[in-house]
């Protein structure tokens, strides 16, 4: 089934005689301990910036670069309070100062073109080229429009994704001002597997949060390539509540599954053309795969994720390269920042151990994900993680999901939860 | 029951610790099974989530950590999620992961 090309290993091997090193090598590595070994992370997000953070602090004599292109990184959680009208994006907006500064990673801003397996090398946009021990990849999620008709890329600035948060997160937010009293906001949603499985439904949730204030007469239309999603009845029980009729949410076989996107008559056809639904604002979440960067380097699987062993999160594909987060298959965990910032430092102890020949630890990690249906109704789910016969599996008899009928006092609390659980896993992660 | 104030109560009476990452490693040290699911609690209980009523642990003793996570996970404990996290967990583990607080 995992279907692998060595490709990008065997283009990239041409060049690399004639270029020169840069200062940013390889030093020579300690065979006794992981001390003086060079541990390059490519990737700034919740997966990666934790995944160089622990580095450091399970063994602070590592070397450990982490190579991102952007100086500021906006958290996707969180961006659906931004196009609810009650954060900024400076509230969502994530530096590397504390990683450079007080951890003592060397954090290089350029983006990684290929990678040279066989040389332990990754070549940057910028020409340089960094040599690693060890290579731990966290490039987050690309998009693929080719299940759907009419749309590609070219159509986000028409119709946002806004599932990279940043500019397309101002674009949506932008649109939705716009938009007049009594429109139309119509959501396509995703199928399975994708970043952050709640997001579209807290999406909707808070998007008429903001109607209900300023546009009362508005409506919105959820297209699903879904039959059914993460916290569901949560989240129709809180819409119920606090939106009466305003989200429609339409199953994938009852009507949902858009099949066609008219860009400039901003409609969706589904059920073969029956099904015709025409927007004012629309936000399409195209199709998910891991991110460009492992494409290219020939380790996915035929879906467009990485397999890896679930226990470490090596790759199965190369034995100094490991991939974490959204791209990543991890068995029952879900592509939350949850998730890759648990996942990070597995993979941290993981390097540490195996350059310290140490066998690797039996991981038992978490998922908690908060999501808002109003600024002061929360919900949750919780899970526990242990890897159990080559998966990462949920432990039996605990997580699960907030109570349903709970209490207004309940709901505001895990609100305020979800504030906390922000500002916690951000300081974790970059602070 | 409002658990906030609960836990204000118990843990006025403490005394703090240092601010140093909870999980850290000497350099030499071997990094631990319980260490690392300590790292995980790290996530959402330290000092940044503490304005907004999540707890600290790094400011708790071990034994008062590890007799509430037994509490929350066998129902002597309300709360909002911890109670649906702690059933993952072994007395073993809870001890594992409540020594890497406690001792700093």
């Amino acid at each position: 089934m995992s279907h692998f090309t060595r490709r990008s290993f065997l283009k990239v091997a041409g060049i690399t005689g004639a270029a020169t090193f840069t200062g940013i090598g390889c030093a020579p590595g300690d065979s006794q301990a992981s001390n003086g070994a060079h541990v390059v992370v490519v990737g700034g997000g919740s997966g990666g910036a934790t995944a160089a953070k622990y580095l450091k602090q399970f063994s602070p004599n590592l070397r450990v670069t982490l190579i991102e292109p952007n100086a500021t990184y906006y958290t996707c959680y969180g961006s659906n309070w931004v196009l609810s009208g009650f954060a900024s994006m400076d509230d969502i907006a994530q530096t590397y100062d504390s990683l450079r500064n007080n951890h003592g990673i060397e954090v290089v801003a350029d983006r990684v073109t290929a990678v040279d397996a066989e040389n332990r090398r990754v070549h940057l946009q910028g020409g340089d080229r960094v040599d690693y021990d060890r290579l731990i990849m966290s490039p987050g999620i690309d998009f693929n429009y080719d299940s759907v008709e009419g749309i590609d890329e070219s159509d986000a600035e028409a119709i946002p994704h806004a599932w990279k948060a940043g500019d397309q997160t101002r674009l949506l937010r932008d649109q939705l001002e716009d938009m007049p009293n009594g429109g139309v906001f119509v959501m396509v949603a995703p199928p399975n597997p994708f970043r952050c499985p709640p997001g579209p439904y807290e999406r909707v949730s808070l998007i008429a949060h903001y109607f209900k204030q300023h546009k009362p007469r508005s409506k919105i239309i959820v297209l699903d390539a879904k039959d059914g999603f993460s916290k569901q009845g949560l989240f129709e029980e809180g819409w119920a509540q606090h939106y009466g009729e305003m989200i429609e949410w339409r199953a994938a076989s009852e009507g949902g599954l858009v099949e066609t996107v008219d860009v400039a008559e901003k409609t969706a056809r589904a059920d073969s053309g029956f099904e015709r639904v025409k927007a004012d604002v629309m936000n399409f979440i195209p199709r998910q795969r891991a991110g460009q960067i492992v494409r290219d380097a020939g380790l996915v699987n035929e879906e467009g994720w990485v397999p890896v062993n679930q226990q470490t999160f090596k790759t199965e594909a190369d034995a100094n390269i490991y991939v974490l987060g959204d791209a990543s298959v991890a068995g029952a965990m879900p592509k939350s920042g949850h998730s890759a910032n648990n996942q990070g430092k597995i993979v941290a102890a993981a390097v540490v151990r195996e350059l310290a020949d140490q066998e690797p630890l039996n991981p038992s990690s978490a998922n908690t994900c908060y999501s808002l249906v109003t600024p002061d109704h929360g919900i949750s789910v919780a899970a526990v993680y242990q890897y159990k016969d080559g998966a990462q599996s949920g432990v039996e008899g605990a997580g699960g999901v907030s109570p349903s009928g709970a209490s207004e006092e309940f709901r505001a609390r895990e609100a305020g939860y979800t504030q906390g659980w922000y500002n916690g896993i951000t300081a974790d992660i970059w602070g | 029951m409002n658990t906030r104030t609960y836990i204000a109560g118990i843990f006025s009476a403490l005394v703090l610790t240092s601010a140093a990452p909870a999980v850290a490693a000497d350099a030499n040290d071997e990094i631990t099974r319980g260490q690392l699911m300590a790292a995980s609690c790290q996530a959402c209980h330290n000092a940044a989530g503490a304005n907004d009523g999540v707890t600290n642990l790094s400011t708790l003793s071990e034994n008062l950590i590890a007799s509430q996570m037994r509490a929350f996970r066998d129902g002597q404990r309300d709360g909002t999620i911890m109670d649906r996290h702690a059933k993952g967990y072994t007395d073993e583990e809870i001890d594992a992961m409540a020594a890497h607080f406690g001792n700093q």
